[in-house]
């Protein structure tokens, strides 16, 4: 992850310091489940990758779990009826 | 941290709320996967809309959403008239963005590759950090196509912007969880 070089970013940012990524892929780390209580050194940075990728995945497919299950729900509730304006009210 | 994301599930509720109403509100009956759809397409529409064109991953999840024909007039109801001048620009933006980066990874590539030639066999010390940067770079391409727009960044903004999307998307998975455990409740 630690280039030597300084980055050519697109217009207008300044340059990237390693000190600035290993900043973020600790926070990086912070979001996700499972705490590690480790130091982030370079060595783990792609393993802080690799759980981030798993981690949006998962919550990718959460989302879809989701809308699947409210497509039943809501599709078994009438418009008209007295729950469906409990609903309404409950999520305004 | 904890205020923006409260604002955050306010804004997304009301947009969700409101996209749902367009496109669930004719009566007639959807089959499952169709209603499915709709209201996966609202959450993300209003989960990217309540980031006000502020983040890049946004932008981008809107983009994608409106090249899909059949979904591009719904998206454009759901996000209202005054966001159709802005996202056409972002569209363009978009554009000419992702020819400066191709560009300049192509000639970021040929420089590298000159470079390596000239450079002695790295002794096997290096070995480990080699493979390190590699193993990095594969999953930075993972990432890359998981966060909306991923692709045009780079692994700085990547990074950054992976952040802020894990909480939008952190705080769609919690309001669509409590709205489904309450809809439950009710059956």
């Amino acid at each position: 992850m630690s280039s030597r070089r300084s980055r050519q970013s697109s217009s207008g940012a300044s340059r990237i310091t390693d000190d600035q990524i290993v900043q973020l892929i600790s926070k990086l780390q912070q979001l996700l489940p499972g705490t590690r209580i480790q130091r982030s050194n370079k060595a783990s940075a792609s393993k802080v990758l690799q759980e981030t990728c798993n981690y949006v995945r998962s919550l990718h497919r959460e989302v879809d779990d989701l809308s699947d299950r409210l497509s039943e729900l809501l599709s078994t509730i009438d418009a008209d009826s007295p729950e469906a304006s409990i609903i309404r009210s409950l999520i305004m | 941290m904890h205020t923006s994301s409260k604002q955050l599930k306010k804004e997304f509720i009301k947009k969700w709320v409101k996209g749902l109403e367009i496109c669930c509100s004719s009566n007639k009956k959807m089959d499952v996967m169709e209603r499915k759809k709709k209201i996966k397409l609202c959450a993300d529409i209003a989960l990217a809309s309540a980031k006000n064109a502020t983040t890049s991953w946004s932008n981008a999840l809107i983009y994608n959403a409106k090249k899909d024909d059949e979904n591009a007039i719904l998206v454009d109801n759901l996000l209202g008239p005054e966001s159709r001048f802005n996202s056409q620009r972002t569209a363009h933006q978009m554009i000419t963005f992702h020819k400066r980066v191709r560009s300049k990874r192509i000639l970021k590539k040929s420089c590298t590759v000159s470079q390596r030639m000239k450079k002695a066999s790295p002794p096997a010390s290096n070995l480990a950090t080699c493979i390190a940067k590699r193993l990095v770079k594969k999953r930075t391409q993972v990432l890359k196509k998981l966060v909306p727009g991923g692709e045009a960044m780079d692994e700085y903004s990547l990074i950054k912007e992976a952040l802020d999307y894990i909480l939008s998307l952190r705080v769609q998975v919690d309001v669509m969880r409590s709205l489904a455990n309450a809809t439950e409740v009710l059956d």
